[in-house]
């Protein structure tokens, strides 16, 4: 099946600042992507050039066409909610939904009052006059209701309460994804995205850290919880990251024998945070 | 075209208060005064002796001569909504390409399938056509509701409001030459409002001053090489521009003609272009070189405007 993007040695450059450093990248349909990465990592930058919101050096295809030349007729595909507070304050529900349709040849209006319904939000409402949750809504609503091919995610629960997180993505995997549908999410709340991820992507200092399946992930690594008195052996198998947690070391490996690991401690898969953290500063030593 | 119709539709939306309430206003506003003259008019005068002498007056002027009258007054009854609509203009123009900037909404109307190119046609068509559209709805409302007013009056003097005046109106003749030329003058500031929107699509903040520094700074760096080089350099920006904004093809002014003063296209300060209300001297306007000359400034403003819309989202 052909890429919904490919990018080949893309790079995004803000005069002498590197964002985005020579990224090779291939998403393939069918596929929840987590482009995770500390502030600063180029995240941004290379959702940017992937919308058509900036320009940049080097190849990039989204569902075949270029985004630079061709954001208009891309947008016909691709959805983006960038974060909670891009809707505009003056806009009435309703307005909003009417030009979203006028605009939008994939735009189911039933749909998306279906989903509204099951807020507190009217279609009289302004948006100024919503909480921060509300608006959320209001767009996953509007958002949810287009047949679009790629649902781009910067940072879409930024400054929501737990609930209104948990019920975002709940939705968005039961009421949205399905294989042909793929979905890019960049955010910082990496525990609550990890478990409806399919691919990882961790991006640091413009360039890609680590790019792989979760599958891929699970096979790769391993968390050893090591008994006290093993310590000092673990570390003989050059662990990528070392951390302790209430006096007990904890070693994280990539492509370790777990045979070998496992009388020296309890084996886990390790969770995307802790791996995130680990490539991160493990690349540092 | 749809689409287009569509982001024309949401300028109106947004700008709800100045588009469609500021010209009722206006209207408002001379529907209260010509009620406010009624009633002054009534109470000084509980007889109606003066509404009287007025309604034989009235009759005493032949035909044409009330036409005219009612011509005149009409075409000069839409100077208040001109100045106001360029007011308007003015304004709406220079948060076209800012406002959404500012409060990042830029990034949902983005993430819309509707092309830069087409954001700024909707803007600029907003301009040009739907606010004149709104502001000569008004003024026909207002012309219909003051008709109204008159002929109660008349009425109650015992005049008959239809061959007093009613008949000899032209209304049609009336709104239809200030539509023309609104829409003249939409043409004819083209250039001024090429350049309120590559203001508008660039400024980082306050572009009220990033569009009339630079002018005014420029007309008077220009005023002071002129001043040492002892006058002899012409065509400072700044009368260039007064130049220009004299000129419009809208009805601004009134002129001493040979019978009287009647209403006049801009200002009748300049002898380039003839002032006098026909649509043959808007048409002179817009079919001039300056027009021309206008219509290259404009294109270029615009596409600046373009070219800093599609990197308003870069950083």
């Amino acid at each position: 099946m052909p890429s919904i993007i490919s990018a080949h040695g893309l790079t995004k450059r803000y005069g002498r600042m590197i964002a985005v450093d020579n990224i090779d990248l291939d998403i393939p349909p069918g596929r929840i992507v987590g482009l995770i990465g500390p502030n600063g990592a180029g995240k941004t930058s290379a959702l940017k050039a992937i919308l058509g919101l900036a320009t940049y050096d080097g190849e990039l295809s989204v569902l075949g066409k270029n985004p630079s030349s061709q954001r208009a007729a891309l947008m016909e595909d691709v959805c983006f909610i960038a974060d909670v507070a891009v809707l505009p304050r003056w806009i009435r529900v309703h307005q909003l939904i009417d030009i979203t349709e006028d605009l939008h040849p994939g735009f189911n209006r039933e749909r998306c009052l279906e989903y509204l319904a099951k807020t507190k939000v009217t279609t009289d409402h302004k948006v100024k006059q919503l909480s921060k949750g509300m608006v959320a809504q209001l767009h996953l609503a509007l958002v949810m209701a287009i047949d679009a091919k790629l649902l781009v995610l910067d940072e879409p629960t930024l400054g929501l309460d737990i609930i209104y997180r948990k019920e975002f993505y709940t939705h968005l995997l039961t009421d949205y994804f399905d294989e042909e549908r793929t979905i890019l999410i960049t955010t910082h709340q990496v525990e609550e995205v990890e478990h409806i991820l399919t691919d990882l992507v961790f991006i640091r200092d413009g360039r890609i850290a680590l790019e792989a399946t979760m599958e891929e992930v699970q096979e790769r690594y391993v968390e050893l919880m090591a008994r006290p008195d093993r310590a000092a052996e673990a570390r003989q198998f050059k662990p990528l990251y070392e951390r302790e947690l209430f006096g007990r070391h904890i070693f994280l490996y990539e492509n370790a024998d777990r045979e070998q690991l496992k009388p020296l401690g309890e084996l886990h898969t390790p969770s995307v945070a802790d791996l995130f953290v680990a490539t991160m500063k493990g690349g540092d030593s | 075209m749809n689409k287009l119709l569509a982001l024309v539709k949401r300028e109106f939306w947004e700008n709800k208060g100045s588009i469609r309430t500021t010209p009722l206003v206006i209207g408002g506003f001379y529907i209260l005064s010509m009620l406010m003259g009624v009633i002054t008019l009534s109470h000084f005068d509980a007889d109606g002796y003066t509404t009287r002498t007025v309604v034989e007056e009235l009759g005493k002027m032949s035909g044409d001569m009330r036409e005219e009258v009612l011509y005149q007054g009409g075409l000069a009854s839409s100077v208040f909504f001109t100045v106001v609509m360029s007011f308007v203009v003015f304004f709406y123009l220079l948060g076209a390409l800012y406002d959404d900037r500012k409060d990042r909404s830029i990034l949902f109307w983005k993430s819309l399938p509707a092309s830069d190119t087409l954001t700024i046609a909707s803007k600029l068509l907003t301009a040009m056509v739907l606010i004149p559209l709104t502001f000569l709805a008004a003024l026909i409302l207002t012309h219909i509701v003051m008709a109204i007013i008159a002929s109660i009056t008349v009425a109650t003097a015992d005049g008959n409001p239809w061959t007093l005046f009613i008949a000899d109106t032209s209304p049609l003749k009336v709104w239809g030459m200030v539509a023309v030329s609104w829409f003249a003058h939409s043409v004819w500031a083209l250039p001024m409002y090429g350049w309120l929107l590559l203001v508008s699509s660039f400024a980082p903040r306050v572009p009220l001053l990033f569009a009339t520094l630079p002018p005014l700074i420029f007309s008077v760096l220009q005023g002071w090489i002129e001043f040492l080089q002892s006058f002899t350099l012409k065509g400072n920006l700044g009368s260039l521009i007064k130049d220009w904004f004299f000129n419009t093809p809208a009805i601004l002014t009134a002129e001493m003609g040979d019978n009287g003063a009647g209403p006049a296209l801009g200002v009748p300060l300049s002898g380039d272009f003839d002032h006098a209300v026909t649509l043959g001297n808007m048409l002179d306007r817009l079919f001039s070189l300056q027009m021309l000359v206008g219509l290259v400034v404009a294109a270029v403003f615009l596409a600046g405007a373009l070219w800093f819309r599609r990197r308003a989202t870069e950083s």
